[in-house]
């Protein structure tokens, strides 16, 4: 079958040259194969007069038929790359082994360590019922390791007091949540620890969060503290646990401005074990919000999905209007 | 002068334009300030799955519900866009579940992959964009676009060629909530009204 050759290839052609023309060895080749090596003809009169002898072109180009179109797929066909690495060994280029270090700097602890269990019926019970008795015995026995971690706590941050540092951790909190309403990256990160952020922020990008502290029921105090360090002996992370009763309002808007959950006037009484941490060592570090204890007796409830059998669109027409 | 608009400066201006688009937090008339200002989208950009990211503002509780859109597409189909947009013309309009089944029982090869995407988009719609029915949805838009071609060598005889194109096609749908809406329907009477009517309304300009 009559396949068409590649002809040589002119720098000044109008066509579009595959780039690695330069590159093809075998192609060019196959190109000066069309050429001929021009014999020396017969000279002109004048040059043998003046025996001048000119040596003649080694190679002329021989016209083709012009190819229009040279797909770039052509060329691909026997291009199978040889291993760039074996022709650098077999050469004798010796490369100096490459360390892919990066640091990493960790800021903050991958969990809670032994978390505070809330005493059960914690904002339900009375305190002089037997179960508030028991719950204040289980008190007393944790607080003892409590002690310890607050006095480790101290011996790097001096100002450190349980009495000032609840409010200062329900500032953090509030500023926190203040921050995700408006999306706040860096602030956020400032306030919220690595762990956290993920956790607050999964599947919030593209909704609207309208959040109000609107007040403080009890007082909050320090329930619980720990030192746990990580990876080497000395690196310590103060988690204190901070016990908070208070009022919110939380409404969340879909990406269409639709109210997804919650409701932007009615206020809900929340009680909440706030995790707050600070790596001690490292005197720059800050308390953030480290997360949230959510007591086994008080599960969060899965927001409501309103499921029903589909059996034309009439039914839902009926399910819109009941739902106004 | 006219130099001044080359590749890179046009590329410029395409990716403000393209980082203008991102995230619109107030659509439609609060823009007055920028009208005069009329950029252009880059043309590498996938833009249609980017109106997935665009966020509307809280409503207020007197306003109507605004239904939910979801963009999906499919990228680098083998099949011919003329050949797409038979069956993208034949499910425009058809709530979700009728464009789904008719797509199941319809012979071409870019039925099946339509129906996959309907699948996609039906199941993102649900999970993502909280759509709480997933049959009340209804195809708003749809379209097949040219995808990229490779081109190759179709041999003729007498060293004659011609270049091949492999087809590629791209395809475009736009769910929206909530029930389909009837197509307007025109009989010829209405049609011949309407023309009387023009007729009518014809008149003579600087007359006595």
């Amino acid at each position: 079958m009559w396949c068409f050759k590649p002809e040589r290839i002119y720098p000044e052609a109008a066509f579009h040259l595959p780039y690695n023309w330069g590159k093809m060895a075998t192609s060019l080749t196959r190109t000066f194969g069309s050429l001929r090596i021009v014999a020396r003809r017969g000279l002109k009169n004048a040059e043998l007069a003046l025996n001048i002898q000119h040596p003649g072109p080694l190679f002329l180009p021989v016209r083709t038929k012009k190819r229009h179109f040279i797909p770039p797929a052509v060329g691909m066909k026997g291009k199978k790359e040889e291993n760039p690495e074996a022709k650098a060994r077999a050469a004798g280029i010796v490369f100096r082994q490459q360390y892919l270090e990066r640091p990493i700097n960790i800021a903050c602890s991958a969990g809670v360590f032994d978390p505070y269990i809330p005493p059960e019926g914690d904002a339900r019970l009375s305190t002089l019922s037997k179960e508030g008795l028991r719950q204040r015995t289980e008190q007393i026995r944790q607080s003892a390791a409590s002690q310890l971690a607050i006095r480790k706590v101290k011996e790097y941050d001096s100002q450190f007091s349980t009495k000032t540092f609840a409010e200062q951790a329900q500032e953090i909190f509030i500023e926190a949540h203040n921050a995700l309403t408006q999306f706040n990256k860096e602030k956020l990160h400032s306030l919220v620890t690595e762990r956290c952020y993920p956790e607050m922020t999964r599947g919030n990008r593209y909704k609207t969060i309208r959040w109000r502290f609107v007040e403080s029921l009890e007082p909050p105090r320090v329930v619980h503290a720990r030192c746990p360090d990580m990876v080497t002996k000395g690196n310590l992370y103060g988690q204190v646990t901070v016990r908070m009763h208070s009022k919110q309002t939380l409404a969340i808007y879909d990406r269409f401005g639709r109210l997804m959950l919650g409701s932007e006037e009615q206020p809900k009484d929340v009680l909440e074990y706030l995790v707050i941490e600070r790596h001690l060592v490292n005197p720059y570090s800050r308390w953030r919000l480290h997360g949230k204890i959510v007591p086994s007796w008080a599960p969060p409830k899965d927001p409501v999905i309103k499921v029903t059998v589909y059996f034309g669109p009439l039914i839902i027409f009926l399910f819109r209007l009941l739902d106004g | 002068m006219a130099v001044a608009m080359s590749g890179r400066g046009v590329a410029f201006i395409r990716n403000i334009a393209g980082s203008l688009h991102m995230r619109l937090q107030v659509l439609g008339g609060a823009s007055q300030q920028l009208s005069c200002l009329h950029t252009s989208i880059s043309l590498d950009d996938k833009h249609w799955e980017k109106n997935n990211r665009k966020v509307y503002p809280p409503q207020l509780p007197e306003e109507p519900r605004r239904p939910a859109e979801v963009y999906h597409s499919r990228r680098q189909i083998k099949y011919s866009k003329d050949k797409m947009w038979y069956l993208a013309k034949m499910i425009k309009g058809m709530s979700i579940d009728e464009a789904i089944a008719q797509l199941e029982f319809n012979d071409k090869k870019g039925a099946k992959v339509m129906r996959e995407v309907l699948l996609e988009a039906q199941e993102m719609a649900v999970k993502n964009h909280n759509v709480e029915y997933k049959s009340n949805l209804y195809v708003a838009e749809s379209f097949s676009g040219k995808g990229q071609y490779l081109k190759r060598i179709r041999y003729h005889g007498r060293g004659m060629f011609g270049i091949m194109d492999k087809v590629y096609c791209h395809y475009f749908v736009k769910l929206v909530e909530g029930v389909p809406p009837k197509p307007e329907e025109r009989t010829g009477f209405d049609q011949a009204k309407e023309y009387v009517q023009g007729l009518k309304n014809r008149t003579i300009i600087h007359s006595l």
